[in-house]
């Protein structure tokens, strides 16, 4: 109930905001009809969109849990999944966001396989955390392959209680 | 700060492959579940969240895949143009598998529903099936119930000892139970001919019952008289009745017969107040006989010394008719309040009224009235208490001379051996003046006289009723004022 309040409230602000947004518009200076986006923008809309993919998965783990579905073993893997989908977007988030700090510099040096990759201009820590960042493939990996499992099994029950059905 | 750069490339190319691999793998598994049930919608959803994420592994795989192999072959300069574009469609792939899993709870809702539905559809299904496949079984069932259940509640509509009558709104009666019929004395084949009026002695007592029936739906505890088919015998009758609307209009009439109880109550009030008046005379009878005894032995001795033509003789002789008088008033309230046990013995109840009327046939001599006999040869002889009866034919044969009078009539004294009651009737009848219906009630109660004074003391017919009911007996009474009476004596043979 809290969730929807809370998604109501979002939604609501939204129509204001349309509304305020369409007043802006009749009331507007015709000498800007387009607004330009600058260099930041493209990084602010993916980083909101992991938020926003965050939120989603958090939701969808609340209402496996309400519902108790966690208890079977296909929708634990499917919340097993979101869940590592989840700490796979904090990750990306983090990335991003030490990406875009000013005077950040990866060099790569040498081949691929005895090569090093250079931080320059970034403390260590900040180094040491970014570089295992980049190795988001570790989270994002097994939250997909959860999801598979999760779907391997619900297959599997299907299959078992059509047969059941069948023979009934 | 400087960190080795195969881990990072094994794992993003590694990464890349296996995202692209689970993410399709995803996709078909999802297909597989719903082509098992087209009309899941978890299913479809499920899909539509693999399709969400293999399309989100896609976009990020190919991407990291070929800046890795631009890089390695010189062509960075084209994945700098690129860049933006995958990074943009990565975008989209996370709003899109967001706003997918945000659907979650209503798809989960609706699949509730639907499985709800498909329940109440399969039992309702089922069901039908069942009473398809059971239905002459089920029909046969269900009419073994009703007649069973119509068989009980006919049963104890008919064998109710109160009278059940169930009538339509207008009055008609559709039903009544044995009982009914037999309180009324009708036939089966008079229902439906008959109506509620009919039964009511009043009309009156009707319209008022079926007012209050008709504004208040029901009647409780409701004493009137009604009556029977043809001798129109009054009967007292309790009535409660209730109005009916389950599928026809209809009043339901349950009846009592109270006419024994309002007889025995009648009753014991009679001997109530003759048990009051017997200890009273008893009481007055002691006191006065004594000094009565005195003054009459008195007024003999006083007698015997006066010349019998003197005027002293003549005061003293009223004196003495009056004192004998008085003596018999206390005679008949003694032998009223003594009500001694019968000494019954076996003998010929003619013999005993041969007696009574030679005792009066001075009474009868030169008052003009015939007396006729008509005497059951058959009777038997049976136990009675010959002084008390005889007390009871003097009292009724006096009565009856009394009820002639001057002008001369007809007196009869009639015997029946009723054998199918085993009792013998007696009845004493003249064609005298009769009684009035207003004192026919009466004439049992103690003091209770139509005689001029000094003539009746009105214990007669009290005492006679005592004794007829020690012997087990009744006694009717049937009389027209101005045609005359018949008492009947019932003296049971046992």
């Amino acid at each position: 109930m809290k969730i929807r309040l809370f998604l109501d409230i979002v939604l609501k602000t939204f129509e204001c905001f349309g509304f305020c947004l369409l007043v802006f518009f009749l009331l507007s200076d015709p000498a800007f009809p387009l607004q330009l986006h600058g260099d930041p923008e493209g990084l602010y809309v993916h980083q909101i969109a992991h938020l926003f993919f965050v939120i989603s998965l958090a939701i969808l783990i609340y209402w496996l849990f309400r519902m108790r579905l966690l208890f079977q073993r296909g929708w634990r893997f499917i919340g097993l999944g979101a869940l590592l989908l989840i700490l796979w977007n904090i990750d990306a988030f983090v990335g991003h966001w030490i990406e875009g700090t000013e005077g950040v510099q990866m060099v790569i040096d040498g081949n691929r396989w005895s090569g090093t990759i250079k931080f320059l201009s970034i403390s260590k820590t900040i180094a040491v955390v970014y570089y295992f960042a980049k190795l988001d493939h570790l989270l994002c990996v097994p939250a997909v392959a959860s999801i598979f499992w999760g779907l391997k099994e619900f297959y599997a029950d299907s299959l078992k209680n059509l047969h059941l059905r069948e023979k009934s | 700060m400087t960190f080795p750069f195969f881990p990072f490339w094994f794992i993003d190319v590694c990464g890349s492959f296996l995202m692209v691999v689970f993410g399709i793998l995803c996709v078909i598994k999802a297909f597989s579940l719903r082509r098992l049930d087209p009309h899941n919608v978890v299913w479809a959803y499920l899909l539509w969240l693999s399709m969400a994420l293999a399309f989100f592994a896609l976009s990020r795989s190919i991407g990291h895949i070929v800046q890795h192999i631009l890089t390695v072959t010189g062509y960075k300069h084209i994945w700098e143009i690129l860049r933006p574009y995958s990074g943009s469609l990565n975008t989209v792939t996370f709003i899109v598998g967001g706003s997918v899993t945000l659907f979650f709870e209503g798809v989960w809702e609706i699949y509730h529903r639907i499985i709800k539905d498909q329940e109440a559809l399969r039992d309702a299904h089922n069901k039908l099936i069942f009473i398809n496949r059971h239905l002459d079984e089920l029909v046969r069932e269900r009419t073994r119930e009703f007649v069973a259940s119509e068989r009980k509640y006919r049963r104890l509509f008919e064998e109710a000892h109160e009278a059940i009558v169930v009538a339509f709104p207008d009055g008609t009666i559709v039903d009544m139970n044995s009982a009914g019929l037999k309180l009324f004395g009708y036939d089966r084949s008079d229902i439906g001919k008959i109506s509620l009026e009919m039964l009511f002695q009043n009309n009156d007592d009707f319209r008022h019952f079926w007012e209050k029936i008709k504004k208040d739906g029901s009647v409780t505890n409701w004493e009137c008289i009604l009556q029977k088919n043809q001798n129109r015998d009054k009967l007292v009758v309790l009535i409660s009745g209730s109005k009916e609307e389950e599928y026809v209009e209809r009043y339901v009439l349950w009846l009592r017969d109270i006419t024994q109880r309002k007889i025995l109550e009648r009753q014991l009030l009679n001997a109530d107040k003759l048990a009051s008046i017997g200890r009273l005379a008893a009481g007055i009878a002691h006191e006065i006989n004594n000094p009565l005894g005195i003054i009459l032995g008195y007024t003999q001795l006083l007698l015997r010394s006066e010349p019998p033509d003197s005027e002293r003789y003549e005061d003293l002789k009223t004196i003495e008719k009056h004192v004998r008088m008085c003596k018999n008033i206390v005679g008949d309230l003694l032998k009223f309040s003594r009500m001694t046990q019968a000494e019954k013995q076996i003998g010929d109840i003619h013999a005993v009224i041969e007696d009574v009327f030679s005792m009066l046939h001075h009474q009868f001599e030169g008052s003009r009235i015939v007396i006729e006999r008509d005497f059951d040869s058959s009777v038997p002889e049976f136990s009675f208490d010959a002084s008390k009866m005889k007390q009871v034919f003097i009292n009724m044969l006096i009565n009856a001379r009394d009820a002639i009078g001057d002008k001369g009539g007809r007196v009869f004294v009639r015997t029946r051996w009723q054998q199918d009651q085993d009792a013998v009737w007696i009845q004493i009848g003249d064609d005298g003046c009769g009684i009035s219906a207003e004192h026919l009630g009466k004439i049992f109660e103690p003091f209770f006289t139509t005689k001029p004074p000094g003539k009746g003391t009105g214990l007669g017919l009290a005492v006679s009723y005592g004794i007829v009911a020690e012997h087990g007996g009744d006694i009717l009474v049937e009389s027209t004022e101005g045609k005359g009476t018949v008492f009947t004596i019932i003296l049971p043979l046992k």
